[in-house]
């Protein structure tokens, strides 16, 4: 049995990593085209991802989108959320439902009524169009994680802040934000990767205006399949990673360090 | 002359759910007073009227003579410590205890200063650069009653903060809270179930039942004459025996079981007129015969439960069930099942005609 789960263990991560083994070694590839295993290996396509606009202009444009799109669903999400999470109000489980909505319609069938409706109103091919497109997107999900943490928030506390003579904004800035915080960067975070991500609404409405990177791999894997693909993918993968060691690292690195000596007096 | 505190009328209703009834209370400045009952009963909802936290449907809550009914929490000048401490997880403990200070205005160099000489008189000086999740309970504890202390507030109030200890850590906590509080002369308002905790710490005990008060009073008064039959039942072990007034002048009541007997105390009753009497497990004596000059029963021992130094004797006598306390030294002299005989003097008897 046990060694059956460690067989089955190896091959999930195996599974899970396998893209990874072909995306990571084909970034490095010489060949015209993506092609595995490489038949030799130089950094030229990295020098070719960093050198051309018809790559640079659609990262330049995603990271421009999902951070617009990250601060437009805090600006929604924040008060929505204190007002789901903490009031009872007529009308709050339709509310509920609606902010959660976005995740259970198919992605393609948004993107078509987004194409015909923005086109209407003259927003397809823009960022703006892409932006709000992304922002009903990512509501749900930062919906979902900051929910999380403001109902396991403790409200004594602001009780006690408010005993203490802080009045309900100082009650916010000195007590609530601080301890939200994780919850809030989290919720940012995956506001942000939600629209950096997203792909089938991009090749619907963002266009020669407003390309994204996810839509122009996309555009590059179906007519050239350049492999400056596989370099995005790796250099991707490389923020991520470093995304998800660095905090481990650093707390490793703080548990480490030398703790204060121990102050005497009652226990 | 006013009292310090005063609770005038107070009701507050929730929808058709009535939580407080008519709540009238006065507590005099440097009192420590203990809210007591059962969960449900309102002493926090009256707490939280006090705090601001709750409003009151009608009824007002004066300190030092002004009404405070209408300012917001943050505007009264009370210091809480609430039951899971609520200390800020973001927050060193001399931070936690400054920051009543810093919503005052005054400046981090003095405030820090004054919250480390509060975190001294707690006992935990040395200890105010660590987070609350670098503390232990007892240590947060002291760390919430320092935070509550240090801006002087005209009143303390305690939501049952000893509820998450252990007991002995309780017991210490009980002496701590006592100690800090006599010395600064602050008025307290604590909230607790817990009888023993409510009788060791308290000038005075008020005892909630049902949304109203049923009796306050000094804790000995509590226990020794208690208004009602729920506080005689709720405070210590008792037995309760319904009985008759037969002979009001002669205070002498019957009860079907236990025939005429006498009771003490200085109401003055009627012929005819149902009361409850008490008699405190401790005031009743056990033996094998019948004792002279005493009002005597014989009971069938049930169960003896034994506490070390001293044992709870379970018997029915009749159709009652009788409580009584013996030395644990005594306890060998009767066994489950066999008759005995319990006796009292006239003057272990209290009637109480609620």
């Amino acid at each position: 049995m046990n060694t059956f789960m460690r067989w089955a263990g190896f091959l999930v991560v195996l599974f899970i990593a396998a893209p990874l083994v072909i995306v990571v070694p084909m970034s490095f590839s010489d060949a015209r085209s993506l092609q595995f295993p490489p038949p030799g290996y130089w950094l030229g396509y990295y020098r070719a991802y960093f050198t051309d606009m018809s790559w640079l202009i659609p990262t330049w444009n995603s990271i421009l989108i999902a951070t617009a799109t990250m601060i437009l669903t805090m600006l929604l999400v924040v008060p929505a959320t204190f007002a789901l999470v903490r009031h009872r109000f007529r009308g709050k489980g339709f509310a509920d439902l609606m902010m959660l909505m976005p995740l259970a319609v198919p992605h393609i069938v948004m993107a078509v009524g987004y194409y015909s409706y923005f086109g209407q109103l003259r927003l397809v091919p823009t960022p703006f169009g892409v932006i709000l497109a992304h922002t009903c997107l990512s509501v749900p999900i930062a919906f979902l994680v900051l929910s999380a943490n403001l109902k396991g928030f403790d409200r004594n506390l602001e009780r006690a802040a408010q005993s203490l003579g802080a009045n309900p904004a100082r009650t916010f800035i000195h007590v609530t934000l601080p301890i939200l915080r994780p919850g809030l960067i989290i919720s940012a975070l995956f506001a942000f990767v939600q629209s950096f991500d997203e792909t089938v609404v991009a090749i619907f409405i963002s266009g020669r205006g407003a390309e994204t990177l996810p839509r122009k791999m996309f555009d590059s894997i179906r007519q050239e399949a350049d492999p400056v693909i596989a370099v995005i993918s790796t250099l991707l993968f490389a923020i991520v990673l470093v995304g998800i060691v660095a905090p481990y690292f650093i707390s490793t690195l703080r548990s480490r360090a030398p703790k204060p000596s121990k102050p005497t007096g009652a226990h | 002359m006013t009292s310090y505190l005063q609770l005038s009328s107070i009701t507050k209703t929730y929808g058709h759910f009535t939580a407080l009834s008519d709540v009238n209370l006065s507590v005099e400045k440097g009192e420590f007073v203990t809210f007591l009952g059962p969960s449900g009963s309102g002493k926090t909802t009256t707490l939280m009227i006090i705090a601001g936290f709750e409003k009151a449907t009608s009824g007002l809550v004066q300190v030092g003579g002004q009404s405070i009914t209408q300012l917001a929490p943050h505007e009264r000048n009370i210091g809480i410590v609430f039951q899971n401490y609520a200390l800020f997880p973001h927050k060193t403990a001399v931070e936690n205890v400054y920051f009543p200070l810093q919503m005052r205005g005054v400046s981090r160099s003095q405030g820090l200063k004054k919250a480390e000489d509060m975190l001294s008189l707690v006992g935990l000086k040395g200890f105010g650069h660590r987070h609350p999740k670098e503390l232990s309970g007892g240590q947060q504890q002291r760390v919430a009653l320092a935070r509550a202390l240090v801006f002087e507030p005209s009143l303390l109030l305690l939501d049952e903060p000893l509820g998450a200890l252990d007991k002995n850590l309780r017991e210490q906590m009980q002496i701590e809270i006592k100690r800090i509080q006599r010395s600064l002369g602050v008025t307290t308002i604590f909230v607790t179930h817990d009888q023993s905790e409510a009788m060791s710490m308290s000038d005075r005990i008020v005892v909630f039942e049902k949304g109203r008060i049923e009796q306050a009073a000094a804790p000995l008064d509590i226990y020794h004459r208690p208004q009602t039959s729920f506080v005689a039942a709720f405070i210590g072990e008792s037995n309760l025996i319904p009985a008759t007034v037969t002979n009001a002048s002669a205070r002498i009541a019957e009860n079907p079981v236990l025939d005429s007997f006498d009771y003490a105390g200085t109401e003055v009753l009627s012929d005819g007129q149902p009361v409850t009497l008490l008699i405190r497990p401790e005031h009743i004596k056990l033996s094998r015969s019948p004792i002279e000059g005493r009002k005597n029963v014989r009971m069938t021992v049930e169960t003896i439960v034994n506490y070390g130094d001293n044992a709870l004797v379970i018997g029915r006598a009749g159709d009652l069930t009788m409580r009584v306390r013996v030395l644990g030294a005594d306890v060998v002299i009767i066994k489950e099942g066999e008759e005995c005989c319990i006796s009292w003097t006239p003057d272990s008897v209290f009637v109480i005609t609620k």
